[in-house]
């Protein structure tokens, strides 16, 4: 590779100057960078490894039979007395690794030598309360800035070669219970060029979901679109269309406070041109207090990135009584079925079901459950609504206002999910997703009285149990024509980390006990794993450098998990915090062998 | 994105976490108490226009301080899920970020079953009675002898507090089309002054303060049959750390002289509000 260009050392007040010990090619990040970067093998320029979020690298070079020779070349550490969950997905370009850690920081790496070029920590305020530990899932590049979200619910932009602020906005009022972890989404568009495309998050009642796409040179909003029903759009701060009919699908005024965060993040499929957010769950948590279908919480929805219009919505959860909060991530691929080709989508829902549905529509193809034992529903119709069991609802809290305990229900999967935030993965050459999901359930019943803000309020209690005595964790190899489940791979611990899978072969995923594994992607079987030292909550990636391919994963043990109890307590309670990024790379001496 | 969730606290502190005492030696030592009071809960404790701490629960700790001859600092934040939740994060374990937490958590309902389920905390000093009540203005609605009479007129509420959720449960949901709920407090006494509503619901406190706020509006305090309410009334008191006992003991005593001595009553007045002692 030419190397032709030096990157300056810059120090700055929140720079850590340290020189890069090579030099490198650097060229801006285009947007047909970020739309082509699943075929571009020797950068990483979007979360999921190109927009659709497929998580599939061509790469080859490591393959099955070599990968017992994949060794660590350096690891990083994060420093400072804060750790706590480490879910991000780098991004590399040009010889550098631009990596976010917990507590809203960010930071720039010398591929080559594993040293650090700058570090960015945000400032936050007094005042935030993160629901679920303070994590964040990476940035987003274009251009010569890179851009991430921090817990107050800001986007930051930051000069890729110094780390220094170029603009800096706000999302959302982190007082009112917003905040921001997700990675950033960039999308081409005619009419504006590329946006920046955020989503929010807050479990706090009074919460509105809503997608922002921003000019990515100023930061200036360019199109707003909450998710709830009766919210109105808006296009360069002029309000545009209503989302859905007001009331249509929530009583009296409850949908001003409606939920439905879309906190996760969203996809982009280059074929359809649609932004692909889901949604969290609907506020109040008690059912009974909102009767409808309460769109569009626990939906996918699809956004024209163009004129943010909602092109079609899919509500997997209708009428949510579980928080079955429906962010996951909604994946593009072309499915072979019966001789045609359909342009279709995927989405693992919280719920336990896997969907298929038209990309380009939304129509529904089919669900299938990806975890055991649900119960919640029996199963989803032909239209893709869930045949609810009304036994494992949870019951109305008033109902026991008599000062006694209500009645208790077991629902699987539990309000964590057959599967959380952390994102599956596709492969081109089987055909198979390969989804980190959860067999656990939960018991939940009513508690007669329990206080908030000082007053006397009805609430429920909860516990989530584990369905089997000896694993929670289990990644599934899932065809997604028949719903087949082709391999499992039991975990003792619950997955809390994303997927990777290569043309040589390899299926990648971390476990909260420390190990980075490979899989054969056909069989299942495992064909390697190093120890890091702290469990893996984190995605990995791989790139190829001067010929060599690269694994990275950032390691910290964290996120929601540790943040509850009962059985499943059992099951991490002894994993140890960490925060540093190890990568791996076939030794050259290895390499002919 | 979550239940309730009071399981949470207990589990997470039993594996990493060792409460850090604050005894009352250790407070006037220091010369610093640090009082966590709620945001945005007018009467007891809002910040003002030039962002100073004030209200009913912010003036009984101006006292504690003065008691122990120390100096006193505020930790105002929102309320959380539940109380549960708020013990954990500003009295014991602090906050994910910045790990802050007080000597004394004001407002705390004095409850036998919460005490029991926060083992790291102790309850104290009940001070105040709360109770469910409803401000309406006379000249639209002059007498409330049921909640009824919100089948077809609207009532102001704080969205997901005690009030919210006993209207939103009333007559099976019928009153669904009559609630406005607010985002916040403020945003229910802005409805009920500019006459957007006739009545608003809140704590007895709470409403008497809207009363005492809306200077141009007749008001009335009406407390009419509320079925299927969890508690109709309530008292509260203090929280501290279950090994800083005598710190809250000595809160106790000056309580107990700003009941005898009628300096609570004159506080409360202060806010349009009739203090009423709880019962032991």
């Amino acid at each position: 590779m030419k190397k032709n260009f030096k990157l300056l050392t810059i120090a700055s007040a929140i720079t850590l100057g340290v020189g890069l010990s090579g030099s490198v090619k650097a060229d801006a990040v285009g947007i047909a960078d970020i739309v082509g970067d699943q075929a571009s093998t020797d950068d990483i320029v979007s979360y999921g490894l190109g927009p659709r979020g497929q998580r599939y690298s061509p790469l080859a070079i490591i393959n099955k039979d070599n990968i017992k020779n994949l060794f660590p070349v350096w690891s990083f550490s994060f420093g400072g007395e804060k750790q706590r969950g480490q879910e991000s997905q780098p991004l590399i370009k040009d010889g550098v690794m631009y990596v976010t850690g917990s507590y809203s920081r960010m930071w720039a790496i010398d591929i080559a030598t594993g040293d650090e070029l700058w570090q960015y920590d945000a400032r936050l305020p007094e005042g935030i309360l993160p629901c679920c530990d303070v994590v964040n899932r990476g940035a987003a590049i274009l251009g010569d800035k890179v851009f991430f979200g921090t817990l107050d619910a800001k986007i930051v932009a930051l000069d890729a070669k110094t780390g220094k602020v170029v603009w800096r906005k706000k999302i959302a009022d982190f007082e009112a219970g917003y905040s921001y972890t997700a990675a950033p989404l960039i999308v081409p568009t005619d009419a504006h060029g590329p946006l920046l495309i955020t989503g929010n998050s807050g479990g706090e009642f009074g919460v509105v979901g809503e997608v922002q796409a921003r000019n990515p040179e100023t930061g200036d909003l360019v199109w707003t679109r909450p998710v709830i029903e009766g919210h109105m759009g808006t296009m360069n701060g002029v309000e545009t269309t209503m989302t859905g009919t007001a009331n249509e699908s929530w009583p009296g005024d409850m949908w001003k406070n409606g939920g439905g965060a879309p906190w996760l993040g969203g996809t982009y499929d280059p074929t359809s041109k649609l932004a692909y957010f889901g949604t969290g769950n609907p506020a109040p948590w008690n059912s009974y207090l909102r009767p409808g279908d309460n769109k569009w919480t626990s939906s996918r929805i699809a956004i024209n990135p163009e004129n943010g219009e909602i092109e079609w919505g899919f509500q997997t959860t209708p009428h949510d009584g579980w928080d079955y909060d429906g962010v996951n991530e909604f994946v593009a691929f072309d499915m072979e079925k019966d001789g045609k080709t359909i342009q279709a989508g995927a989405t693992a829902d919280r719920n336990g079901f896997f969907y298929v549905l038209d990309r380009n529509n939304g129509d529904f193809i089919s669900a299938k459950p990806f975890v055991k034992n649900i119960t919640w529903a029996k199963g989803i119709d032909e239209n893709g609504r869930p045949i609810w069991d009304p036994e494992n609802r949870p019951g109305n809290p008033a109902e026991s206002a008599d000062g006694k305990k209500g009645k208790s229900i077991f629902a699987v999967p539990s309000f964590l999910g057959g599967k959380n935030w952390m994102p599956m993965a596709y492969s081109q050459d089987t055909s198979m997703f390969y989804i980190p999901s959860n067999e656990w359930g939960m018991d939940i019943w009513n508690e007669p009285v329990t206080y908030k803000k000082g007053a006397a309020y009805l609430g429920a209690g909860f516990t989530i149990t584990p369905i089997f005595d000896d694993y929670i964790g289990s990644l599934k190899a899932m065809d997604p024509a028949t719903g087949e489940i082709k391999w499992e791979y039991k975990n003792k611990a619950p997955l809390w980390g994303g997927v990777l899978t290569t043309a040589g072969g390899l299926v990648f995923t971390g476990t909260p006990e420390g190990y980075i594994k490979a899989f054969d992607d056909e069989t299942g079987e495992e064909l390697w794993k190093f120890q890091t030292g702290t469990g893996i909550v984190s995605s990995p990636i791989t790139w190829e450098q001067d010929g060599e391919q690269y694994l990275t994963i950032v390691t910290g043990w964290g996120g929601a998990v540790p943040l509850w109890g009962g059985e499943v307590a059992k099951f991490v309670s002894y994993l140890n915090q960490g925060g540093s990024v190890w990568t791996f790379k076939i030794p050259k001496q290895l390499a002919s062998k | 994105m979550k239940l309730l969730a009071s399981a949470i606290a207990l589990c997470t502190a039993l594996l990493s976490f060792v409460v850090q005492a604050r005894p009352l030696d250790e407070v006037t030592d220091s010369g610093i108490i640090t009082v966590f009071v709620y945001k945005d809960y007018a009467p007891y404790s809002w910040k003002d226009e030039n962002g100073e701490p004030t209200g009913i629960d912010v003036d009984i700790a101006r006292h504690f301080a003065k008691s122990l001859d120390v100096e006193v600092r505020f930790l105002v934040r929102g309320a959380d899920e539940n109380v549960d939740d708020d013990l954990r994060v500003n009295l014991w374990k602090g906050d994910l970020i910045h790990r802050k937490f007080a000597d004394v958590m004001m407002h705390v309902p004095y409850d036998k079953e919460l005490d029991v389920r926060n083992e790291f905390i102790a309850l104290m000093a009940p001070y105040f009675l709360e109770e469910m009540a409803v401000v309406t203005n006379v000249a639209q609605m002059p007498v409330l002898e049921t909640f009824g009479r919100f089948l077809n007129k609207p009532i102001a509420v704080e969205v997901d507090t005690a009030g919210d959720f006993f209207l939103s449960n009333a007559f099976r949901g019928k009153l669904h089309q009559s609630i406005r709920r607010g985002r916040t407090f403020a945003d229910v006494i802005d409805q009920y002054i500019k006459e957007e509503v006739p009545a608003a619901m809140g704590s007895k406190a709470q409403t008497e303060w809207i009363a005492h706020k809306a200077t141009g509006i007749e008001s009335k305090i009406f407390q009419p049959p509320m079925p299927g309410i969890v508690r109709k009334s309530w008292p509260v008191g203090i929280g501290i750390k279950h090994d800083s006992r005598d710190l809250g003991y000595a809160l106790a005593d000056v309580l107990t002289e700003l009941v005898e001595s009628g300096e609570l009553e004159k506080i409360s007045a202060k806010y349009g509000v009739s203090f009423q002692a709880p019962e032991y």
